[in-house]
C-alpha cells in the first residue's frame, strides 16, 4: 500500500494532510517523514518497484489483469493439449503428421506444465514467458493445419481455444495484435489451400475468431472499469468514516495552526 | 461502522442483475457477428432469387432484435436476463439451422459450425454458471442433432465421428473457458468492493 502524502486525508483547505502513523494533522508543503527504527509500526517506506516482469505493464491493474488471465491462458492449453493427444491417436491419417503432431503436443505440454507449476505456487510467470507461450501455441496449430493441408484440416478450431485466454488475459492492442497474427497467418494459408467455393467458410472462420477476440477482451475492459468503481467507492466509504472520528477526537486543523 | 465492518451491500440477486446489465454487451457484439457472417454469406453464396429472399429475412429479423436489445443498453435500460437468455436460445436455433438447411452441405459437412463459438463464448461470461453449463449442453445437443438429423455421423469411430468430437469439446470449451474467468472476475469484483484492491490470483492456487 502507498504511503505518499497525496493518499492521506487532506483538509478542505488543501494545506493539511492527516498523518495517521502519529496521529495528527501536517501541513502538505512538508513531506511526509520517513520511518525511523522508532517508530516500529510505520510501514516501510515502498521502494519503485523494477520494471520487470509482469510490472512492465503500465498501470498495476493491467498487470494483474495479466496473472489472473494466465490461469485461463494455462486451462485453455490444457484443454488443446488434451485433446490433441486424444485426437492424435484416433484415427491416425499418417506417420510423419502423427510425428509432427506428438513432437508439437508434448512440447506445449511442458511449457503448460512449467506455467502451471508457477501460478500454483503464487508466482505468476514473467511477461515474455507468457507471451512466448502463446505464440507457440498459435506455431504449433498453425503447422498442424500446414501438416493437414490448411483448409481442410479440422485443427483450426483450437485457435479458439487460444483466442480465449488471450483476449482475457493481454491488454487491448496486444489482443489486437494476436489476433491479427492468427487471423493473418490462418487466412493465408486457408486461401491458399481453398478452393473458390470455399471462401465463403474461410471468411466465416476468421470473422469469427475475430468476434471471439473482441468479446473477451471487451469483457475484461468492462470488468476493470467496474472493479476501480467498487474499489472508488469503498475508499470514499473509508474517507467518511474516518473523517468521522477524526471530527470526535480534533474538531478542525485550524485548532492546530492557532 | 469501523472499516472492518464493511462488507458488501449487494444481494445476490443484484449482483446477478449487475452481470447481466453489463455482460450484455458481450453477447449484443457476438451476435453482431454472427449476423455479420451470416449476411454476409447469404450475400454471397445466393445464386438465384428466391434463395436469397428465402434467407435473408430470419438475418433481418435477428438484426432488428440486437439493435433493439443494442439500443436499450445504450439508453441505460437494458433487457431482463429472461429476455437475454430467450434470445440466447434463439441465436442457437437459428445456428442450427444453418446447419441443417444451408444449401450445398449439411450437418457436419456445413462449415458454419464456427458460428456457436463467439455465442457460447459470450454467454458464459454473462451467467453463473449452471445457467452457463445448461446453455453449453443444449448447444452441443442442437448440433449433435442436426449432424444426427442429416445423417452425416457415421458413428463407426472413423475420421468423421472424430472431427464431430473434436468440435463438441472446443465448443465445450468456451463455454468452460468463458464462465472460468467469469467467476475469477466476480471473485475480484467482491474483493474490490470489500476494499482488498491488491488480490492475488487466488483462484490460480486452489
Amino acid at each position: 500500500m502507498s504511503t505518499t502524502a497525496t493518499d492521506h486525508l487532506v483538509s478542505p483547505d488543501g494545506k493539511w494532510y492527516w498523518d495517521g502513523v502519529a496521529e495528527e494533522w501536517k501541513p502538505t508543503s512538508q513531506p511526509a517523514p520517513a520511518p525511523t527504527e522508532n517508530t516500529p509500526s510505520a510501514p516501510p517506506k515502498p521502494s519503485k518497484p523494477e520494471l520487470k516482469g509482469l510490472e512492465s505493464f503500465p498501470g498495476s491493474v493491467r498487470t494483474e489483469d495479466l496473472a489472473y488471465g494466465q490461469t485461463v491462458l494455462v486451462w485453455a492449453r490444457w484443454i488443446l493439449i488434451g485433446t490433441g493427444l486424444l485426437l492424435s491417436f484416433w484415427a491416425p491419417s499418417d506417420l510423419v503428421t502423427l510425428q509432427v503432431q506428438l513432437a508439437a503436443i508434448i512440447a506445449l505440454a511442458f511449457g503448460n506444465f512449467y506455467l502451471h507449476v508457477q501460478l500454483l505456487r503464487g508466482h505468476p510467470a514473467i511477461d515474455n514467458v507468457v507471451y512466448g507461450a502463446s505464440l507457440a501455441d498459435i506455431a504449433v496449430v498453425t503447422a498442424l493445419v500446414i501438416v493437414q493441408h490448411g483448409f481442410s484440416s479440422p485443427v483450426f478450431i483450437f485457435y479458439f481455444a487460444a483466442i480465449v485466454g488471450i483476449s482475457v488475459a493481454f491488454p487491448t492492442w496486444m489482443t489486437t495484435a494476436y489476433t491479427t497474427l492468427i487471423v493473418g497467418s490462418y487466412g493465408i494459408v486457408a486461401l491458399s489451400t481453398a478452393t473458390t467455393d470455399e471462401y465463403p467458410a474461410v471468411f466465416t472462420r476468421l470473422l469469427m475468431l475475430a468476434a471471439v477476440a473482441l468479446c473477451g477482451n471487451l469483457f475484461a475492459r468492462h470488468e476493470s472499469r467496474r472493479r476501480a468503481e467498487a474499489i472508488r467507492i469503498h475508499d470514499e466509504m473509508l474517507d467518511d468514516i474516518e473523517q468521522g472520528v477524526i471530527a470526535t477526537r480534533q474538531p478542525t486543523p485550524a485548532a492546530q495552526v492557532s | 461502522m469501523s472499516p472492518n465492518q464493511l462488507r458488501e451491500v449487494r444481494t445476490t440477486a443484484q449482483a446477478e442483475q449487475e452481470d447481466v446489465f453489463f455482460g450484455q454487451t458481450v453477447i449484443v457484439w457476438a451476435r453482431w457477428g454472427v449476423i455479420v457472417a451470416g449476411i454476409a454469406l447469404v450475400l454471397w453464396t445466393s445464386n438465384s432469387i428466391s434463395l436469397l429472399t428465402q434467407t435473408m429475412p430470419f438475418f433481418l429479423v435477428l438484426m432488428a432484435m440486437n439493435f433493439f436489445f443494442h439500443g436499450r443498453y445504450v439508453m441505460g435500460s437494458p433487457l431482463n436476463r429472461t429476455v437475454v437468455v430467450a434470445a440466447s436460445v434463439v441465436d442457437l436455433v437459428l445456428i442450427t439451422a444453418i446447419v441443417v438447411f444451408w444449401p450445398g452441405s449439411h450437418g457436419l459437412h456445413n462449415q458454419f459450425y464456427v458460428l456457436y463459438f463467439p455465442v457460447v463464448f459470450a454467454f458464459a461470461l454473462v451467467f453463473t454458471r449452471k445457467i452457463e453449463a445448461a446453455y453449453t449442453i443444449l448447444a452441443i445437443l442442437l448440433y449433435t442433432g442436426a449432424c444426427i438429423l442429416r445423417a452425416t455421423v457415421p458413428f463407426d469411430f472413423g475420421p468423421d465421428d472424430k472431427v464431430l468430437v473434436m468440435r463438441l469439446i472446443v465448443i465445450a470449451s468456451m463455454g468452460f473457458l468463458g464462465n472460468y474467468y467469469f467467476r475469477i472476475q466476480r471473485d475480484r469484483l467482491t474483493k474490490a468492493s470489500r476494499g482488498s484492491a491488491a488480490t492475488t490470483p487466488a483462484v490460480a492456487q486452489r
